[in-house]
This record gives C-alpha cells, sequence and structure tokens, in this order.
C-alpha cells in the first residue's frame, strides 16, 4: 500500500507548528526550535510543501539595520486545509488509542 | 570586546556559502534565505550546526533535481541488481565446484565389444581389458593387435614381420 503523502512525523510536526499561528509569518530558525527539526531535515521540508503549493514564502526586511532579509513562510489555503485535515487524524488517533 | 568572528562562526559562513553553491540555480532563493538566517542566530556553535544542516539540505536538493535520481527507484534498482549479481554469483560458484574434479581417461568408458569373439574369449579379454589386450599382441603377433578397446588415438604398436 503506498504511503499518504505529508505524513511523516517530521511534516506533521511541521504542519502543526504552522497551524498554532496559522495566519502569522515564520521563520527557519523558529520552526526550528519549535518542532526540534534540524536544518538539514527543516529545509527540505520547506522546499517540497513550497513546491506543492501548501506553503506561500516571501523575503521580510529586517527589524534592525545591519542584518539582512529573512526568509518568511505561512501556509495557503490548500496547507491549512491538510494541516487541519491532519490534526484531526491525530487527534482521532489519540481516541482510539485511548480506548484500545 | 572581539569584534571578530570567531571560527565556529567562520566555518558556519563557509559552508553556507558551499551550501549555497551546491543548490542549482532554481532554488537558489533558498540557499539564500538559508544563509540570511545564519546572521539571525547569536550562538556560534549553534551557527556551525545550521550550517552544516543547510549543506546537507542543499545536497539533498540537488540529488533530487537529478533527473535519474528519484527518492525510491534508485534503491529499487540498486537492490534488483544486487539480488542479481548475488545469484550470478552463486551459480558460477556451484558451476566451479562440480569442475574440480580430474577429467577421467578417455579409454575407461571405451566399450569393450569385439565382434567376432566368442563370449569366453571375450570375458577373459575385456575385465580388465588393458594389460590382457597388450599380452596376447604379444603371445600372437599373427592375429594383430585388438584395437577394439583400446585408445584409438594411441600410437599403434609395430607389428613384426612375418619371415
Amino acid at each position: 500500500m503506498p504511503r499518504k503523502p505529508n505524513n511523516s512525523r517530521q511534516t506533521r510536526a511541521l504542519l502543526a507548528a504552522f497551524l498554532e499561528q496559522a495566519q502569522m509569518w515564520r521563520h527557519g530558525y523558529d520552526l526550528s526550535k519549535e518542532t526540534g527539526l534540524k536544518s538539514g531535515t527543516l529545509y527540505p521540508l520547506l522546499m517540497r510543501l513550497s513546491e506543492q503549493g501548501l506553503l506561500e514564502s516571501r523575503w521580510q526586511e529586517p527589524e534592525r539595520s545591519g542584518l539582512p532579509p529573512r526568509h518568511v513562510y505561512r501556509l495557503t489555503a490548500t496547507g491549512l486545509t491538510l494541516a487541519r485535515e491532519q490534526e484531526l487524524e491525530a487527534v482521532a488517533a489519540e481516541r482510539t488509542g485511548a480506548l484500545a | 570586546m572581539n569584534a571578530a568572528p570567531s571560527r565556529f562562526r567562520r566555518w558556519a559562513v563557509a559552508l553556507a556559502r558551499h551550501a549555497a553553491w551546491v543548490l542549482p540555480s532554481a532554488p537558489s532563493s533558498w540557499a539564500q534565505a538559508m544563509r540570511h538566517e545564519l546572521d539571525y542566530i547569536a550562538d556560534d556553535r549553534a551557527a556551525l550546526c545550521w550550517a552544516f544542516g543547510c549543506t546537507l539540505a542543499s545536497y539533498k536538493a540537488r540529488l533530487m533535481r537529478w533527473p535519474r535520481l528519484s527518492p525510491r527507484v534508485p534503491w529499487r534498482h540498486l537492490a534488483t541488481s544486487g539480488a542479481l549479481m548475488l545469484l550470478i554469483g552463486l551459480a558460477l560458484q556451484e558451476h566451479a565446484a562440480s569442475q574440480t574434479e580430474p577429467p577421467r581417461p578417455a579409454f575407461d568408458k571405451t566399450p569393450c565389444d569385439p565382434a567376432d569373439v566368442s563370449p569366453e574369449i571375450r570375458a577373459r579379454r575385456c575385465d580388465p581389458c588393458g594389460a590382457k589386450i597388450a599380452a596376447e599382441v604379444i603371445d600372437h603377433p599373427a592375429q594383430g593387435p585388438d584395437t577394439s578397446c583400446v585408445d584409438r588415438t594411441a600410437p599403434t604398436p609395430p607389428v613384426p614381420k612375418r619371415q
């Protein structure tokens, strides 16, 4: 049976982190600290989700001078739907596990 | 206060540059994003770890964009090739093991069945046939050599002339 796409533990953790502050733009390093994902895992995931149209990104101007602009990310409407579905699935799975 | 970047920071910057170089041209904004993020990490060692991860991410992205390297196909091909090579190796080994017995002499299996000889003489001659045939040739040279069960490729002994 083929594996469901975007269903790995790391992807689910990332989508859950985005879902917590769905309307906010998030930085890579903040996401790394929140999810515990290293940059070697985080950036391939961000690239893939962005290619699939689940994430949107833009450059944010720095708050302090002398620093470079930062790349920031946010879920698209499709990404938001997927993240919510996965959250519901996770809750259902937890309930099933608790009952069993 | 020492404003010079530490050794870890310099390594981190070098790694981030390498990551940007590894990434193909299309997603170069990602390399820039990773590189810029480095400047927001205060701890130098954490920055080095971050840059190392970015380099790995760049290599992953580079491999994924290589047309013949999709994530699953190469492993399937490699596994199939490995299994085939193993099977061929085992077959060759078995074949080689069966070849270790030395070849038997050609006359060993030669049927000893002279046509115009009575059954008694045939039994006496042919069990065993090699040495007795030679003795008979010497005892009765007039009959000529019976070459029905000797190696035909071997040179025949000279027949003495009749007086």
